[in-house]
């Protein structure tokens, strides 16, 4: 219990913190809405000649991008920038001295940033898409799993922005690794674009890999949600599977790369 | 002219002494590289995946939108490369660390932005150019004397459209101090400049030409070598465009500048 309290203290410092910057939310939500009329023009002209693509209707595809790029501002909390910032600068070593694990403390902090972006962000844009764009949401199965869903979506994507922070204890070149790991994520993830869309051979291998868990699970549950029970049980145990893969990994890779840290001074 | 070419030599030195601090760091060039590479196709891998499903976007086939998209990325390079440090102006000014150039018998804009020359927009720089040629043979674009000439001029002004937009949004931290939402909007902006401004309706394209030109970095630009038909005359004027902004630009920062009083840390 007392560990609660001390990452629950962690998580409100964040939210507190992200709430400094008020004024800049008026910009990330401009530039969310700008991206949903870009999306929008762009999907329509996509779907000029045809009612349906690969089984997704306009409003479907659109939902799914739409809704993308705001799970997109939530799960992209830049913690690998300030996780490797820590550890290049040996900021790390007054961590270590405190009975905190490195993992929960970041996860804390981050979950603090996301939970300030879903109010300030992510409602008003499901205001927006409901009331301006006039999307209307199919009501399904998909709906109850999407909460969930997107819970291991956040800490699947933390766990990988972690992995490449600790990345830092080998070499200097965050910028390099950040962007390697961002597209691969965005492209594979299925985050600009829904899977069905990428060639057969393509879409297999990519059910295979950890990203689909990202965005094509989660965001495929709120687009479509009018599918049998069965296709979203199958989807949330790949998901719960790569949550716990992701953290088994990422707490081996820690032990490893805390051996190689050498603080000079600070 | 004496300025001129004293600025011109002095900006050699300081990006000679950057470059030579920077290849300590040999692995780090090596992985930024590589993932500017990435970065780099990776909207074009989209599209590539669009196109399996579509014949054209708005009348454009895969062909000219890889056309579009390698002008896109040597019109985004210069930015990269020479503008960098834009994306640090907001911690300087919050430091304080900017004050140190009010002392220096430098034109401040130039010293500052001075500070950074980013090698790895080179690989951009030049994926841009292997894939302008390539699709240029893919169409059979005839490139004559005139038309490279045209094709650097505008490349000329489409960069100075974005450098301008970008720097503008950095100026901000003169005023609100944290900018980078503001910086982060703009950089948004310029990823939709190569898609064709016909998909959109009236008043997204006004915005888009004449508000926040970003049709200016990309596509109007691009189209003069696809379909010159079809091209607005108005086009032709792209470098004044890109000037005239960053004229403006200049005035914002020396305004920014001049108000500046440091934040107290």
């Amino acid at each position: 219990m007392k560990h609660v309290r001390t990452y629950w203290a962690i998580l409100r410092g964040s939210m507190i913190t992200g709430l400094v910057y008020r004024f800049g939310f008026i910009f990330t939500i401009l530039g969310n809405v700008v991206y949903l009329f870009v999306a929008y023009f762009l999907w329509h002209s996509i779907y000029r000649n045809s009612t349906t693509l690969h089984g997704l209707t306009f409003n479907e595809a659109f939902i799914y991008v739409a809704l993308g790029s705001t799970v997109f501002i939530l799960l992209k909390t830049y913690a690998e920038w300030s996780i490797s910032r820590e550890i290049n600068d040996g900021k790390i070593a007054v961590y270590l001295t405190k009975p905190l694990d490195y993992q929960l403390y970041w996860l804390a902090n981050n979950l603090g940033f996301t939970v300030t972006n879903l109010v300030a962000i992510t409602v008003p844009t499901v205001l927006l898409l409901i009331f301006v764009f006039k999307v209307s949401i199919p009501l399904g199965p998909g709906l109850l799993f999407f909460p969930l869903s997107l819970v291991m979506a956040f800490l699947i994507s933390f766990n990988i922005d972690y992995a490449v922070g600790l990345a830092a204890f080998y070499t200097e070149s965050t910028w390099g690794l950040s962007m390697t790991k961002e597209i691969i994520v965005t492209v594979l993830s299925g985050a600009l674009l829904p899977l069905q869309f990428f060639p057969d051979a393509i879409q297999k291998v990519l059910l295979w890999l950890p990203f689909q868990t990202i965005y094509y699970t989660p965001l495929t549950m709120i687009a479509k949600p009018d599918q049998g029970w069965g296709v979203f049980i199958s989807m949330i145990g790949v998901q719960f599977a790569w949550t716990v893969a992701s953290f088994v990994l990422t707490r081996l890779f820690y032990v490893q790369a805390i051996k190689v840290l050498r603080v000079s001074g600070g | 002219m004496q300025t001129l070419l004293r600025y011109f030599r002095l900006y050699f030195l300081i990006e000679a002494q950057y470059i030579k601090a920077r290849m300590q760091y040999r692995a780090d060039f090596i992985i930024s590289s590589i993932g500017m590479f990435f970065t780099s196709l990776a909207t074009l891998a989209v599209f590539w995946v669009l196109f399996q499903s579509i014949p054209n976007l708005a009348g454009w086939n895969f062909m000219e939108m890889v056309f579009i998209y390698a002008f896109y990325m040597i019109a985004i390079s210069p930015m990269q490369i020479l503008f960098d440090q834009v994306w640090w102006l907001r911690y300087d000014v919050q430091l304080g660390t900017f004050l140190k150039y009010y002392f220096r018998p430098l034109n401040m804009m130039f010293y500052y932005l001075s500070e950074r020359f980013d090698l790895k927009g080179l690989t951009q720089l030049a994926l841009g150019v292997v894939l302008l040629i390539y699709a240029s043979i893919k169409l059979g674009i005839h490139w004559g004397p005139l038309n490279v000439l045209l094709l650097l001029a505008v490349l000329f002004g489409a960069s100075l459209v974005l450098i301008s937009i970008v720097t503008i949004a950095s100026c901000s931290a003169f005023w609100i101090t944290n900018s980078f939402p503001v910086l982060n909007l703009a950089w948004k902006l310029r990823e939709f400049s190569p898609y064709p401004m016909s998909i959109f309706d009236g008043a997204f394209r006004f915005v888009f030409t004449f508000l926040l030109p970003i049709g200016f970095i990309a596509f109007f630009p691009a189209q003069l070598f696809l379909r010159p038909q079809e091209v607005s005359p108005l086009i032709y004027f792209t470098p004044l465009v890109g000037i005239g902004l960053f004229a403006l630009t200049y005035w914002i920062w020396m305004l920014g500048v001049n108000q500046y009083t440091g934040t107290g840390s």
